[in-house]
């Protein structure tokens, strides 16, 4: 899970960094950088949600 | 560029460092405070030293050597490539103190911003394992993203590259503060919380030991954080003397709004005011502020401010109740959130000739680069050291402190210290 979230990460920067070679427009530049921010974000709520989860597995 | 001025911002900036120390040590358990103000100190000399061998020839500066990558026929600069071990400056310090002064600048900013990790780490990070963590934060990290964002690296060359303002961040929200907040992140995600912070899945609170040192802590950050915030405005963005008297402005009203809005916040919520969480505002404040410190308006860093002092409170809350991350010191909401606001900010705020949504866009582009790009080399490569050089102290030492367990003997010997703090709950 935590692997999934590092991979999402990186694949969310590589939305962003693609949009700026291969999009001209600012509005298409700005969705595909704002969909870039989501999936990292979600890479990172994966990474969150699998340490809390051994957090609260002893317990 | 004044060099006389820009020396005197420059030795401001351990003051901040200070601030730091002071904060952390005080939000930790005082059976540890030894152990957390040598390590400060550790991080600072071990930083200092990688920085310039290693650091700042990665880190470079504008228009100095660089490696260059042609991506679809665009050339992105994307690391120094000025001489290892100092070489660069041992004879060219007089005739060109341009880069002699960034890398004094870099070389007092990498050991403030290492001390981040430290906070969230405290009461059972190891010594030898801050000291590891340090030399990847001074030779790896910051140089990495200082490049890209003050060395005139690919964030700061979006203008001519795609047509796009540059990624900007005048006082090192991002450089120093958000990378510290990262990393600040994943050693807490790799340490755990402390034994007895949480019990049938509810945290416990474990008070600071010394509050007062914390706010004392507050008004040396604000020194130190001025004298960042100018010295990198008059380095990086040309910035004449008024700009460096708005910066000096800007830097109180944005500590102000921001301990204020979590006084605010705190008296609503908890119907009293919380010392440690309006500590917390005040530096979130000057973190939030950071990211445009000179170019903005005093109004606009007030707004600023307010949100990322109320902001903190909120977000301490929900990583401590929500995510199970003990973060003793606040440093993650602290730095990574109020830094993140903060750059988010400026593409609202900030001064634009163009189109907003295309400055807003430019510093999203940072963002993303920190969280997308930044985050993952700084949790993996801690991953890795924590297998070489183990960051968790054992059970025991949780129990007694680090001051007993890695020093030997405590910071305060003549404390009256109660039997049951060392047993198990």
């Amino acid at each position: 899970m935590t692997l999934i979230g590092y991979l999402l990460m990186v694949s969310g920067w590589l939305l962003v960094f693609a949009s700026l070679f291969l999009l001209a427009g600012l509005g298409q530049r700005l969705t595909f950088v704002v969909a870039g921010l989501l999936v990292e974000l979600l890479g990172l709520g994966l990474i969150a949600v699998r340490y809390r989860s051994l957090q609260r597995g002893p317990a | 560029m004044s060099v006389d001025l820009c020396l005197l911002c420059i030795l401001l900036i351990p003051l901040a460092a200070t601030g730091l120390a002071l904060i952390h040590q005080g939000l930790g358990r005082s059976r540890s405070a030894a152990h957390a103000m040598l390590a400060t100190l550790c991080s600072l000399a071990i930083t200092a030293i990688v920085f310039v061998l290693i650091g700042s020839a990665w880190m470079g500066f504008p228009t100095g050597l660089a490696h260059i990558v042609h991506v679809r026929h665009a050339p992105l600069d994307w690391l120094g490539a000025e001489p290892f071990f100092g070489l660069g400056l041992r004879f060219g310090v007089l005739h060109r103190p341009y880069a002699a002064l960034v890398v004094a600048l870099g070389l007092f900013a990498v050991g403030m911003a290492s001390l981040i990790p430290i906070s969230s780490g405290s009461d059972r990070w190891r010594l030898a394992a801050i000291c590891a963590a340090s030399v990847l934060f001074a030779g790896l990290y910051f140089p990495l993203f200082g490049h890209w964002v003050w060395g005139g690296g690919w964030l700061a060359q979006l203008t001519p590259l795609f047509g796009l303002p540059a990624f900007t961040d005048v006082g090192g929200a991002g450089v120093l503060q958000v990378v510290g907040g990262l990393a600040a992140l994943s050693v807490a995600w790799i340490l755990g919380p402390r034994q007895g912070k949480y019990a049938d899945g509810i945290a416990a609170a474990i008070p600071g030991h010394n509050i007062v040192q914390v706010l004392f802590g507050c008004i040396f950050a604000l020194m130190g954080w001025i004298g960042l915030e100018a010295a990198a405005g008059i380095l990086f963005h040309h910035a004449d003397f008024s700009q460096v008297v708005l910066t000096v402005i800007n830097a109180v009203l944005a500590a102000s709004s921001g301990c204020l809005a979590a006084v605010l916040t705190t008296q609503i919520r908890y119907r009293k005011p919380d010392a440690s969480l309006s500590a917390n505002g005040w530096i979130a404040g000057l973190v939030a502020g950071s990211a445009g410190c000179g170019l903005l308006s005093p109004l606009a860093t007030i707004v600023i401010g307010l949100v990322a002092g109320a902001l903190v409170t909120l977000l301490v809350e929900a990583l401590e109740l929500r995510l199970f991350i003990d973060d003793p010191g606040g440093a993650i909401s602290v730095h990574l959130g109020a830094g993140l606001w903060g750059l988010l900010a400026f593409g609202v705020f900030g001064p634009t000739q163009g189109s907003r949504i295309a400055l807003v866009l430019a510093q999203l582009i940072g963002i993303a680069t920190l969280l997308g790009l930044m985050f993952p080399l700084i949790h993996m490569s801690h991953r890795l050291l924590n297998r070489l050089v183990p960051f968790r102290v054992d059970g025991d030492g949780d129990w007694q402190g680090m001051d007993i367990r890695e020093l030997g003997a405590g910071a305060y010997p003549e404390f009256v210290v109660h039997a049951d703090e060392f047993v198990p709950r």
